[in-house]
């Protein structure tokens, strides 16, 4: 599924918060149809790296080439790029004032000039390939933990994006909702979606992933096709690590 | 109880029956209401603006900051005046500020209900505003991030997003706003509108009987009040009807 084509470049990436610095200069890039996960300690920069892609949190150094274009330079307009960047985050976020069906489709009509029967349409598909398509009327509260993240990566899809970013989606679930999320996840893997997925599902990870990081105090320390870096990890951090979460 | 009896219908005729005087309390009413109604619009409009400007400061006060850009400037500029006029309009009492409006500034007009609308909406307005920001300040900042990340821009995140949330969340509050404004509308006649307290006091001054007019004119307020805090629970509950 991967292609030579690369979708999102990062050179030497740095986000400090305050005094704080978390991300030290991260370089990768991550290509067409290729998934990606992101392990890592807690604190480690995982997940600021991954909401640095989509600039939801703003670099405080280094570039981001997304699709040919700089989204780092102040003078692009964000909200274009961020159409094509789907996001799914650990506690859900779905809108508690909407429907399922008004959830997904409020930004297609309102970002993408979608007709209400067009983006109708498209959800409903959505939901039915999660096997939602029962649940379109409800709202986020109606709905168990598993199925509320659900709805937000198909709402993500909704918008029909290039990548899809995942930001611990199942470190919120009870348990035995876990597996309907991965499911879902992996299909879209299958697809040929790109993904970049912040994770502490080792044994995802391991399958579904193309590549994985192990990013520790903010840089990206060790890399490599999850074969070789779950069996046989290099640095002695990754080494440790895996030895708590295995 | 038969002389008791006959003594308030007496009264009730002086009061409300004799020369139609039951009309000053209808008119009375009206005013009231026509000047709360507006008021309150003008309240609201002016609120949400100014809680979207505070808010948007604060919350990216940092960012914004370091790029110094010129929405910088221009959202510090705006910001500033509200602040301005929050401290003004919530720093001196109404009284006060009606009669400002209608000695200096809007001298000219002679429509007093007018200047008594304009007078109550900006002043309920610093009060909305505030009602509006802890409205907007208390919503979860994922749903900034959800609403940013399917491309919406800052403000179609506010209006499709944050705003619709926080009215549910403010709504008790904001009936109370009504309330109080509802209320403070009683000044009006020092401004020479006949609103239904001035209505009342202008029975009680011709009949020369203080009970009748003014118990009336406190019934009819707390008959609105009631009739309008039942109006909103129902709101309330409609709305709740996400959250089960």
């Amino acid at each position: 599924m991967i292609t030579n084509e690369t979708l999102i470049k990062v050179e030497a990436l740095q986000k400090s918060f305050g005094k704080i610095e978390v991300l030290k200069g991260i370089d990768t890039e991550i290509k067409k149809g290729e998934v990606v996960c992101i392990i890592g300690p807690s604190g480690s920069g995982k997940s600021t790296f991954l909401r640095c892609l989509n600039l939801l949190e703003e670099p405080t150094g280094g570039k981001i080439i997304f699709d040919g274009a700089e989204i780092t330079d102040p003078k692009t307009n964000i909200n274009l790029h961020r159409q094509k960047m789907g996001m799914v985050f650990q506690q859900f976020n779905l809108f508690p004032h909407m429907t399922v069906l008004k959830n997904m489709t409020i930004s297609p009509i309102k970002v993408l000039g979608l007709s209400k029967t067009e983006a109708e349409e498209r959800a409903m598909k959505l939901l039915e390939r999660v096997g939602l398509a029962d649940r379109a009327n409800s709202y986020p509260s109606q709905l168990s933990g598993g199925q509320k993240q659900r709805v937000a990566i198909v709402r993500a899809l909704c918008m029909q994006p290039e990548v899809m970013l995942f930001d611990e989606p199942t470190s919120a679930l009870d348990p035995e909702m876990v597996g309907e999320v991965l499911e879902v996840m992996k299909s879209l893997a299958h697809e040929g979606m790109t993904m970049a997925v912040v994770t502490h599902e080792m044994g995802f990870a391991r399958e579904v992933a193309d590549r994985v990081f192990f990013i520790d105090e903010g840089i990206i320390m060790e890399e490599g096709n999850p074969q070789e870096l779950f069996t046989n990890p290099k640095s002695p951090r990754l080494q440790d690590f895996l030895s708590k979460v295995i | 109880m038969e002389v008791w009896f006959q003594k308030f219908k007496s009264e009730f005729i002086l009061n409300f029956i004799d020369d139609n005087r039951w009309e000053w309390i209808v008119q009375g009413l009206k005013n009231t209401l026509i000047i709360t109604f507006f008021a309150t619009l003008i309240g609201i409009a002016i609120g949400v603006v100014i809680a979207i400007i505070r808010s948007t400061y604060d919350k990216n006060y940092d960012t914004m900051k370091k790029n110094k850009g010129i929405s910088f400037y221009l959202l510090s500029f705006f910001n500033f005046i509200c602040k301005i006029y929050l401290t003004v309009i919530r720093g001196t009492p109404v009284v006060v500020q009606l009669l400002i409006m209608y000695f200096i500034i809007l001298a000219s007009s002679n429509s007093e209900l007018f200047i008594a609308i304009l007078a109550f909406g900006i002043n309920s307005g610093a009060y909305v505003a505030e009602i509006f920001r802890s409205g907007i300040m208390s919503i979860d900042k994922g749903q900034f991030e959800a609403g940013r990340s399917l491309g919406f821009n800052y403000i179609q995140t506010m209006i499709y997003v944050v705003v619709p949330q926080m009215f549910k969340i403010v709504l008790p509050t904001l009936c109370n706003e009504f309330i109080v404004l509802l209320k403070e509308t009683s000044i009006a006649g020092y401004v020479g509108i006949v609103d239904l307290t001035k209505a009342g006091d202008l029975i009680r001054g011709r009949t020369f009987s203080a009970f009748m007019p003014l118990i009336a004119v406190a019934i009819i307020y707390l008959a609105i009040v009631m009739l309008f805090t039942w109006l909103v629970g129902k709101l309330e509950r409609r709305l709740r009807n996400s959250d089960h």
